[in-house]
Order: C-alpha cells, then structure tokens, then sequence
C-alpha cells in the first residue's frame, strides 16, 4: 500500500495534469464554460428546494440547507466511484502506449471529483447564511472527515477498477448498487429518523454512514462529529485500502493486456 | 555495459481475451453452474518464446520479423507496458517509447495544451516542457495551428505534433515502432536527421520496422523475429540478407536442423544454437572456407561501371579464395533498386549451372550481363557464395551502379520491343518500322 502511495505522488505531476484536463475538457467548447461547475449543483438544489421545501414539506429545520450538507460529499463519492470503475478500462489509449503507474488514472476520477465538490462548497456556504447559520468552530474537524472520505473512496475505487477490467459487468452493477447505497445513507434523512434496531446495523456496516452524521454535525447541528463511529470508519478505510491496493497491485501487470 | 538485457523473456496471452475479449460475470456464473473448470492452460497463445538479447549501450538495433512475429511484444516488454511471463527484462536508463504517437491526445485541446500533457504522459517534467515547449512547437512547424484544437488537424499536422515531442523527451532509450515516416518528404528527412542527432549522442535505439534498407543503412545489429524466437542477431547486413532469402523461400519456420559446425555466436546475444541456421561455414583457423575479395563492376570496355545506359552490358568480377577442396558451393547475384526492391537474383543452383567441381583453390568469377535493360536509377548489386543448403560463406554487397536515360519511359525495367502501325488496306510488306529519331 506505501509502494502504491508512493508512486501516486512521485507522478503528482501526471496526475495533477490528467486531472486539470478533465475538469477543463468536462466543458470545453460549451458557451458558459468552467461556470457549468458552479450552475450544475445550483440547478440540482433548486430542484431539491422546489421538491422537499415546497411540495413535501418536512418538518426538518432548514431542510434544504441540511440536505445539502450530505449531497455534496454523496456526489463526490457516487460519481467517484460510477467514473472509477472504469478509469482503468476505458483508457486503453494511454495504458498500452506508455509505461506509468496505473493507479494514477483512479485517483485521477477522484482528485476531479474532489476539485468539483469542493468548488461546490461556496454555494452550501452561501446556502447555510441564506438560512441563517454561520460555520462555527466545529468546522475544525471538517478535513478530517474529507480525508477520511477520500481514504475509504480511495480504496473502494482502486478496487472496483481493478476487478472492472476482467469483469466488465461490475461497472453496471455499481451504479444499481450506488443508488441502494445512496437510500441507506443518512443524506435525505438525519440518523435519527432511523430505527433504532436498524441504525446500529447500518452505522456499523455503510461506513459512508458515519461519514455523512459527521459533516451534518459540524455544518447543521454545530458539534463535534461522534468520535466513535468515524474512528471505527477510518480504521476500516485504512484496512480496505490496504486489501485493494494489494488487489489493484496483484492485478496491475494484466491492466495493459485485458484492456 | 548493456542498456537492454533480455534473459530468456517469454510471454503468453490468454486466447479468451483474444476470442472473447473479457469475461464476464455471465459466463464466470454459467461456468460455475455447470461446474466446468477454468480453461486449460493451452489456451494460451505464445508471443514469445525464450527470448535472450543484450543491447549495448549506445547501439542502434533494429528488429525485423514477419508480421506477428513478436516485435512490438518485445518493444513492448522492453517499454514495461507488458511484463514477462517468464525471464527478465533489465532496463538501464531513461526510456522513451515511440509506440504510438500522440498518447493522451485530446481533441478539444490546442497543440500546446497537448504538448504538456504529453510531455508529462511520456515523462518530462513540467518545467522541462516549458523550457522546450518552443523547440518543440518550431520542430512541429505548426506555426499559427499550435493555439487551435488538435481535432482540427490534419493527420499529418497531428502526427508532426507528435512526433516532436515524443523526440524531445531526451531519453537514453528510445523505442520506435514503424514511426519514421511522419508526414511529407520533408518533415521525414527532418525526423531522420533527428534520429541521427539521437545516433551521434550515444545513445540507444531499438527500431521495428519494416524497411529493410533503414536496417541495414543505419543499424548497428539487427535482430530477427520468426515465430516468438530470436532466429539470429547479428551484422544487420547478414541478417536482412537471412530474412529476405527465408521470406522468398516463403519458409515460416526454421526448416532444417543447425548444421553441426554453427560456430557460437559473436558478438551480441547468446541465440540458441537451433536459430543459427545461417552461419557461415568456417575452417579450423575460424577464417571462411571461401573468401570473396576485389570484387567490382565493369562495362563493355573494361572500365569501372559508375552511370550506365539502359542498353548497356555489365560485368561483375569477383576473385575468390578457399581454404579447402570445396565442392557444395555455388553463386548467386541479386541486384536491387535503391528503396531496396529485388529487381533480379539468380544464382547457379537456380539455373543449373555446372561449376567445376571442387571449386579451384583461388581464381575468379565473371558474371556477365549482355543487356541490363533496366529503368532509370541506381542499383545495388550483391554477389555471395553458398552451399546448396543456403549457407552462406561470403557475399559482397557495397557495389552500386546509376542507370541514366534520355527517354521518359517509366516502371522498372526497360523491356526490349519495337513499335509497329498496321495500314489495314496494305500488305505489311511495305511497312516501315518506326525508330527513335
């Protein structure tokens, strides 16, 4: 795994360019250009705010402010891993050219995503004064759980690329898989709202779970996360990305060959 | 000290990625129902097969082989793109594969947006690049087009663009897979020069390609290709001389057992023995059995042939010795045009002729031509000695003629003929034929 992380930042250049191409290719030759990155989750949250604020008016305080808070990092991590699946397959172009550490194309998928997201923030930021609410002091713990969620899509996407390139099916799978995921995580809804006999299963299992009640508790009910859970999910992200990195590793010499 | 050391390098394919492409969970699924087992370890398509070379530093090496013969796996494995099956691969020094142009090319983005991210694909660091990033774009002569998005080249913009980074890369090694001719006649002659440039430096080369005269004008070994087995490395001259001699027998195997006297190898690689098959015979001193020297060409009066007219005759001399009584022994002649197309080759087991047997201990060949008929241009003309089995003994390539001709008369050769017209209502008796003025 060390080896693996190693590489990733002796081709930091690579990867840096690799990914400041696709977020400028993302909307290359569209007329509004780099704004799409601003208006795309704009329109999604106008959207949500019509839907959940106006027609189903929950009896959550700040609903959308609230909502938001766990979309943002849910999209950063669905669309990490929906594009990762295929960042080793579907770049047959430069994997059979040229002789460069593979996983370099899946923290690629991320590092875009993560650029996206966080140039997304401003506009949570500017949603939570809307309603009322400054960032307090708990935002201290915010990079933590960030580089806790990067750690555990970092592993989740090194693996799935690698099975991808034998088992194409995977790619599929996944995004059946990402929409069920997305249902048991506490974005739509607090943690609270669920069972109880349920909510330890699903804390204990989705670590994407934890993940989520932390950034709600530094962003919407201004706490310091849950120690507990998020060290327990830390813990699993460092164990799994140490598995997938031995996978993604065992498999790296076939990568040009299967493609 | 060896840049390139290849030990005994194997490489299998699985088939099902070639039939199938890739499995998936579909068929894992079926076949674990129907609990078949995995496919069988013969399923596997051999690309390369015991494969050993060194390459020294500073060489120019030059890989010809039929198609599928396993040159690009090799170039391949070489890059590090493919690891080996089985053997080693041991690389010392900064490579640059030149396998396919324009790796990570992106459409939408100008010339000098790609030559960034190129450069980075293949290597350079993003300071280096900027440094260069005008020598690259001048190399290009790209000029105004450099801004504009690459889909909006032509091919040949886009592979001049590609070709000019890849070249500024600055490696100990490059790689080249049939890349030389990039564009128009001159961007070639400017992509050759930099080649040379690359050459002079010292620094190493490895080339697959096709274009037997590039082997053997500008290598310094060539190896060949047959069948995932280095059939034989050596003096690229000999070697195209091998090759072209089994592609005409159309023979794609080694055919017959080495013969028991192969002499080990020299110089570079250790070949395996059975892929010697064309060594020459030598005696106990380790000198030729048969030496061919003073050769050259002469016309109708006994000068020294330079520019010859298509009318002309030739006459190639050669003076041979031998070291013992030799009786399996004929000769053959090959001419060549200059891009290295076979015009004519003959050789006295072809025809038959009769030599006196044994062969004299030293005396002299005559081969004459009475008309060469052959189109305007310049020729080569190879003459060697062999045993009926092909092995060759000695041959002499370096001997070049010009053809000049007054006429526009096209193609290859200069058929002989006359020209006729036919007035229908008189006998052919009174008809004159027509002549040049």
């Amino acid at each position: 795994m060390l080896r693996n992380l190693r590489e990733l930042y002796q081709y930091r250049a690579l990867l840096w360019s690799l990914t400041l191409r696709e977020l400028k290719a993302r909307y290359r030759g569209s007329v509004l250009g780099f704004l799409w990155t601003f208006l795309n989750p704009t329109l999604l949250m106008v959207a949500y705010a019509l839907v959940f604020g106006v027609f189903m008016k929950n009896e959550t305080k700040n609903y959308v402010f609230f909502l938001f808070i766990g979309l943002l990092p849910w999209t950063f991590f669905s669309s990490s891993v929906g594009m990762g699946a295929s960042a080793i397959s579907d770049r047959r172009d430069l994997l059979t050219k040229v002789r460069f550490p593979p996983q370099v194309l899946p923290a690629t998928v991320i590092l875009t995503n993560l650029c996206n997201y966080l140039l997304s923030l401003p506009l949570m930021f500017a949603l939570g004064i809307y309603f009322g609410t400054l960032p307090s002091w708990h935002i201290v713990a915010y990079p933590l759980i960030l580089a806790i969620q990067i750690l555990f899509t970092l592993a989740l996407v090194y693996f799935v690329s690698a099975v991808n390139v034998a088992f194409r099916d995977l790619q599929h799978i996944l995004s059946n898989i990402l929409t069920f995921w997305f249902f048991v995580t506490p974005v739509l809804y607090a943690a609270s709202s669920i069972p109880p006999r349920f909510r330890e299963v699903i804390m204990l299992v989705n670590p994407m779970a934890a993940v989520m009640i932390s950034y709600q508790a530094v962003f919407y009910d201004h706490r310091l996360p849950p120690a507990g859970p998020l060290i327990l999910v830390a813990v699993e992200s460092v164990v799994f990305l140490w598995l997938a990195a031995l996978v993604f590793d065992h498999r790296r010499e076939d990568f040009a060959e299967l493609v | 000290m060896d840049a390139i050391v290849i030990q005994d390098v194997s490489k299998h394919f699985r088939k099902s990625t070639v039939q199938r492409h890739h499995t998936t969970f579909k068929t894992e699924l079926i076949r674990w129902v129907r609990r078949e087992r995995r496919p069988q370890p013969q399923n596997f398509i051999q690309s390369l097969n015991g494969v050993t070379l060194r390459i020294p530093q500073g060489s120019t090496t030059g890989l010809i082989g039929r198609n599928g013969a396993g040159k690009s796996t090799l170039l391949k494995l070489i890059s590090g793109i493919y690891s080996p099956t089985s053997g080693k691969v041991e690389v010392n020094g900064r490579i640059s594969a030149l396998l396919d142009l324009g790796a990570g090319f992106h459409p939408d983005f100008s010339g000098r947006e790609n030559i960034l991210i190129n450069g980075i694909i293949l290597g350079m660091s993003r300071s280096e690049i900027r440094a260069r990033m005008q020598t690259i774009i001048d190399f290009s002569e790209l000029r105004d087009f450099i801004d504009e998005p690459v889909r909006t080249y032509s091919s040949g913009m886009y592979m001049r663009l590609a070709f000019s980074v890849a070249t500024h890369v600055d490696p100990d090694i490059l790689l080249i897979d049939e890349i030389l001719a990039v564009g128009d006649e001159h961007f070639s002659r400017k992509s050759r020069a930099k080649m040379n440039e690359f050459k002079s430096r010292g620094k190493t080369i490895v080339l697959v390609t096709h274009d037997l005269n590039t082997v053997q004008t500008w290598c310094d070994f060539a190896a060949w290709i047959d069948g995932g087995r280095i059939r034989s490395v050596g003096n690229p001259k000999d070697i195209v001389d091998q090759y072209k001699q089994a592609v005409e027998l159309g023979e794609a195997q080694p055919a017959s057992p080495p013969p028991a006297n192969a002499p080990a190898p020299t110089g570079l690689g250790s070949p395996e023995p059975a892929f010697e098959v064309k060594s020459p015979p030598s005696d106990a001193n380790g000198r030729m059995a048969l030496q061919l020297r003073h050769v050259q060409l002469l016309d109708h009066r006994g000068r020294e042939a330079k520019t010859l007219n298509p009318n002309d005759g030739l006459e190639v001399i050669a003076d041979f010795e031998t070291g013992e009584d030799l009786t399996d022994v004929g000769f053959s002649i090959r001419i060549a045009s200059s891009d290295g197309v076979h015009v004519y080759g003959t050789s006295s087991f072809a025809e038959p002729i009769e030599l006196p047997k044994p062969l004299p201990r030293s005396g002299t060949l005559r081969f004459t031509i009475e008309r060469l008929g052959l189109a305007q241009g310049t020729y080569s003309i190879e003459i060697g000695a062999q045993t009926r089995a092909g092995i060759t003994y000695d041959s002499a390539s370096a001997l070049s003629f010009c053809i000049a001709s007054s006429s526009q008369e096209t193609g290859m050769v200069m058929l002989p003929h006359h020209w006729l017209v036919v007035h229908r209502d008189r006998s052919t008796s009174h008809v004159q034929p027509m002549t040049a003025p």
